[in-house]
């Protein structure tokens, strides 16, 4: 294929293109070496971190070349030995056993790529695009004067945070290493725990400027096809200029936008992605970020937490309990105490009634009133918690504690009995271990103050019913959310509320299992793809394709 | 297109959620806008104007359980008087400045005058209001009126409508005949052919000057103290006589709702005391001839010895054995004896008709209206049985030695 007439014609091509990139186009890669620089230069915008060498070659040719990187990318001492060393190095053995008359010259940068560098990872390229590419992910490219082409060569380095403890989704027991923002450690730390060539990997580029790179993870024959290909045809669909962050894809991939629940799980942990890799499940990880997302998610998986399998059984099944429970006191704490307090009061005991009763006697707000402030102010305390440097974190929570604690009952604003109810609540929040199961539980909560204080018990369980009917209603994927309660699987329980001794537990049950036993008027995939349309492409076009700037070429 | 039909969603949200606000809070009241009822005495007025006269032991929190306490009474009592309950109800509820709220009302008191005229009205009222409560303790104020039990200071729980639940558990549970009758066990005590409800009475002793008043507190002897005692019995809904000692027990033991109680017989020179801690009772009855039943009484009962002066060898079956029988005496005594009483208020508040019934459905049907006149005279057996099952701490007294 690579014929010397291709190269002439594909170089005569790049060439108008950069001569015309001048006036606004496309720069290409030229014969002339500095036309070349200079076009990487300029398209750059003369970044100064854009470092560029120099060389002549040894050898009988004499040829003018450059290795062109960008600083704190690269590895610079990858770049220095390996790559610059080998184009400095002895070049009459390349030519050794050339024809006579010396140099095929087409035939040199093969040559240089065959027989001269010692790198593990290059490749010829003539495409601009992606010779830029490989620039801006770190690499080095070798241009020859004289040659339309260029040699990449990996030498992606640069500074990652290394391996540490998950910042959240932490264990008493179990591994205590975490992803970091590198895809390619990321992976190795899935590898290193699933040693089984069924695992595979696809790489996707998503984002038109930041050119994010994708990796799509699952085990062959566990996880369904009919799920692989879903994955692979949403993914394909997204058309966004940046992905910074796993959130970007999961809310352009989940099935429903207007829900507070969520329904792509993310997890900081290798330990709970293998887990649910080998359960069936697709695990999508982003460039740039160490959350990687994990789907589809029913609802029962936010309760669950990678130390469940680590402990007994029987300890697990008891702080799952208490998970859900949380859950419960989370969403309906503060609206059970003002149902009771406004509307039924006959359901108090006498002797707390006559407690709470005297506690409210000179407050001067109505208690859904209170119960607003109180949790408004918790929300404030909390997300300054958060975002505070943590220097003065210390003292957030001791004003916040202090301040709000026990100053605002002082000051008869709020009743001791609301501050429990608000205290609990948080606490509350705080044991359930999907961080956005808990943010959804937050915002519910609310929804129910709110009909507590206008109907009483009676809005709360309508609001109940609104919200099962509603989570019924939620797909992953094409799973149920509240699989494997609706449908009810009986075979499915045994690791949802419970957690049954693992010998009890094989072979477990993936989701494909679950959503193949579902009736078909069940199994929709998607709910808003319609609305989301403004952000996807046609359907089918390859993702690298389906940039912005480009459309008429296609 | 998708924007707009985004928007044309939410607007239909908008009209769907915004109504709610105009409802309001519904009925919502705040709990300090309520004035909690911890009792209600019921007692007959002087005129038909004022039929009813309603009092209302409201609990004032602060007192109890607030921080900035005045030292002054835990409740207060207001009354108001009317034709009808609702409007005695609406007549005090004019002087409080909360709404009054019946969700915690646990002692109903009726007056013992108004309880010899009929109480079926009142309790259709405590049945029908959705704020009250069915399992409000009911009592009858003996030679009282309501008001004032309603009104006495009393030294433990500082509502003394609490003050007569706790007692009335106590005493139930301990020594006593009196055992819990809530509202619906009068209203089916009521609905009983023949028969009527048996409720607990209550009284005052003492002086009835200080009784409402913290000054009835500051002795060591309470001036005044809240009994439980009694019997009242009812034919119908028309009180009728009142029961104490041997017949009440007899009466309780009949309804099966005795769990222990305190039993005394002479031996010698002196007494010996039981404490009788299980005792099972089935009343039935053999009415192939529904004009001639006959009622067969069967009762076990498990003692254990309490007190013995004597020098008996408690070690020794045989010694045992005949207390034991003396005992069963005493039961088939205190049932005959409560039978009597029935037999004379001409009432069958011990169940009797009720067994006839079990047994045969189709000739109660038959005699259901003169019934009073077989209880009068039927044939009555009683099988009692008593287990003496030990003598506590001991064995024989180290007197006998």
């Amino acid at each position: 294929m690579d014929t010397k007439g291709q190269w002439k014609r594909s170089a005569k091509a790049a060439h108008t293109d950069q001569t015309v990139s001048q006036t606004g186009r496309q720069p290409g890669l030229s014969f002339e070496l500095s036309e070349s620089l200079a076009g990487i230069q300029s398209e750059l915008g003369n970044s100064p971190d854009l470092i560029i060498r120099q060389i002549q070659l040894g050898g009988p040719l004499r040829i003018q070349a450059a290795a062109v990187h960008l600083s704190g990318l690269a590895d610079t001492s990858a770049v220095n030995q390996f790559v610059i060393g080998s184009l400095l190095g002895n070049m009459e053995g390349l030519f050794m056993d050339s024809e006579e008359g010396g140099i095929d010259e087409g035939r040199l940068p093969a040559m240089i790529l065959n027989r001269a560098l010692e790198i593990g990872e290059a490749e010829i390229k003539e495409e601009w695009k992606e010779m830029m590419l490989a620039v801006l992910s770190g690499d080095t490219v070798i241009l020859l004067d004289g040659y339309a082409t260029s040699i990449l060569c990996a030498t992606r380095g640069g500074e990652w945070r290394s391996v540490g403890e998950p910042s959240s989704q932490l264990v008493v027991r179990g591994p205590k290493d975490g992803f970091v923002e590198s895809v390619a450690t990321n992976i190795s730390l899935i590898r290193r725990r699933i040693k089984s060539p069924k695992l595979h990997l696809e790489y996707m580029k998503i984002g038109s400027e930041t050119q994010t790179l994708v990796a799509l993870m699952y085990v062959k024959d566990i996880a369904g096809e009919d799920l692989i290909s879903e994955v692979r045809e949403r993914l394909g669909k997204i058309a966004m200029n940046e992905v910074l962050e796993s959130g970007y894809i999961e809310e352009l991939i989940q099935d429903k936008t207007f829900t507070p629940f969520p329904t792509i799980y993310n997890t900081e942990r290798p330990d709970v992605a293998a887990g649910n890799l080998l359960e069936g499940r697709v695990v999508i990880i982003v460039d740039g970020t160490p959350f990687v997302l994990i789907l589809p998610a029913v609802f029962t998986q936010f309760f669950q937490s990678a130390e469940d399998y680590s402990q007994r059984f029987d300890i697990a099944i008891l702080m799952r309990v208490v998970r859900y429970m949380s859950f419960i006191v989370l969403i309906l704490g503060p609206s059970v105490y003002i149902s009771l307090t406004t509307y039924h009061y006959e359901m108090i005991p006498t002797t707390l009634l006559i407690n709470l009763l005297a506690q409210r006697e000179n407050v001067p707000f109505p208690a859904l009133v209170e119960a607003l402030l109180m949790e408004g102010a918790f929300e404030i305390l909390r997300e300054a918690g958060v975002r505070m440097p943590r220097v003065i974190g210390q003292t957030v929570s001791v004003v916040g504690a202090l301040i709000l604690g026990s100053a605002v009952v002082e000051a008869g604003i709020i009743t001791p009995i609301m501050v429990i109810v608000v205290a609990l609540t948080g606490i509350a929040s705080f044991a359930i271990p999907a961080y956005n199961m808990s943010i959804a539980g937050r915002l519910i909560r609310f929804a129910f103050l709110l009909l507590a204080g206008m109907f009483g018990f009676y809005g709360v369980i309508l609001g109940l019913i609104v919200m099962v009917a509603h989570m019924n209603s939620l797909r992953s994927f094409g799973v149920p959310y509240l699989s494997p309660f609706v449908p009810l699987s009986v075979k499915g329980q045994k690791d949802t509320i419970l957690r049954l001794p693992l010998w009890l537990m094989t072979p477990r049950k993936s989701p494909q299992q679950m959503r193949a036993e579902l009736p078909e008027f069940m199994r929709l995939t998607t709910g808003n793809e319609e609305l989301l349309a403004p952000l996807i492409g046609k359907a089918g076009r390859p993702p690298e394709t389906a940039e912005g700037d480009q459309p008429d070429e296609q | 297109m998708n924007n707009k039909r985004l928007g044309l969603s939410l607007l239909i949200t908008m009209q769907m959620l915004l109504p709610l606000v105009l409802t309001g809070c519904w009925d919502s009241v705040e709990l300090n806008r309520r004035a909690i009822v911890s009792g209600v005495g019921i007692d007959r007025g002087p005129s038909d104007d004022q039929k009813y006269i309603l009092s209302f032991q409201v609990i004032i929190a602060e007192e109890i359980s607030g921080e900035q306490t005045r030292s002054s009474s835990p409740v207060a009592l207001y009354s108001g008087s009317g034709r009808t309950m609702f409007e005695a109800l609406a007549n005090a509820s004019r002087q409080t400045a909360r709404f009054l709220s019946l969700g915690h009302v646990r002692v109903v008191v009726i007056s013992e005058e108004f309880a010899r005229e009929g109480i079926k009205d009142m309790l259709d009222v405590l049945e029908r209001e959705s704020d009250m409560r069915l399992t409000s303790l009911v009592f009858i104020s003996k030679d009282q009126p309501a008001s004032e039990v309603m009104s006495t200071m009393t030294v433990f729980s500082k509502i003394p409508a609490n003050d007569l639940v706790e007692k009335l558990d106590t005493t139930s549970k301990q020594f006593g005949y009196n055992y819990k009758m809530e509202v619906d066990d009068v209203i089916r005590g009521i609905q009983v052919r023949g028969g009527g409800p048996v409720i607990n009475g209550v009284f005052r002793t003492g002086g009835r000057e200080r009784g409402d008043s913290n000054d009835n507190l500051k002795t060591i002897t309470p001036d005044t103290i809240l009994r439980i005692s009694r019997l009242a019995v009812f034919k119908d809904d028309k009180l009728k006589g009142w029961l104490e000692g041997k017949t009440a027990f007899g009466t309780v033991l009949l309804l099966n709702k005795l769990k222990e109680f305190p039993v005394v017989i002479k031996k010698d020179n002196g007494y010996l005391a039981f404490n009788v801690y299980q005792s099972q009772v089935s009343v039935d009855a053999e009415a192939k001839d529904p004009e001639h039943p006959v009622i067969i009484i069967k009762i076990t009962q498990q003692a254990a010895l309490k007190e013995s002066p004597n020098s008996l060898d408690l070690t020794s079956p045989e010694v045992l054995e005949k207390l034991s029988e003396q005992l069963t005496m005493e039961a088939r005594s205190q049932i005959r004896e409560a039978i009597a009483a029935a037999r004379k208020l001409e009432s069958d508040y011990i169940g009797f008709g009720e067994a006839v019934k079990r047994e045969n459905p189709h000739g109660w049907k038959k005699v259901k209206d003169h019934w009073e006149d077989i209880f009068a005279a039927c044939e009555i057996k009683i099988d009692a049985d008593t287990v003496i099952r030990h003598t506590d701490m001991r064995g024989n007294s180290f007197q006998v030695y």
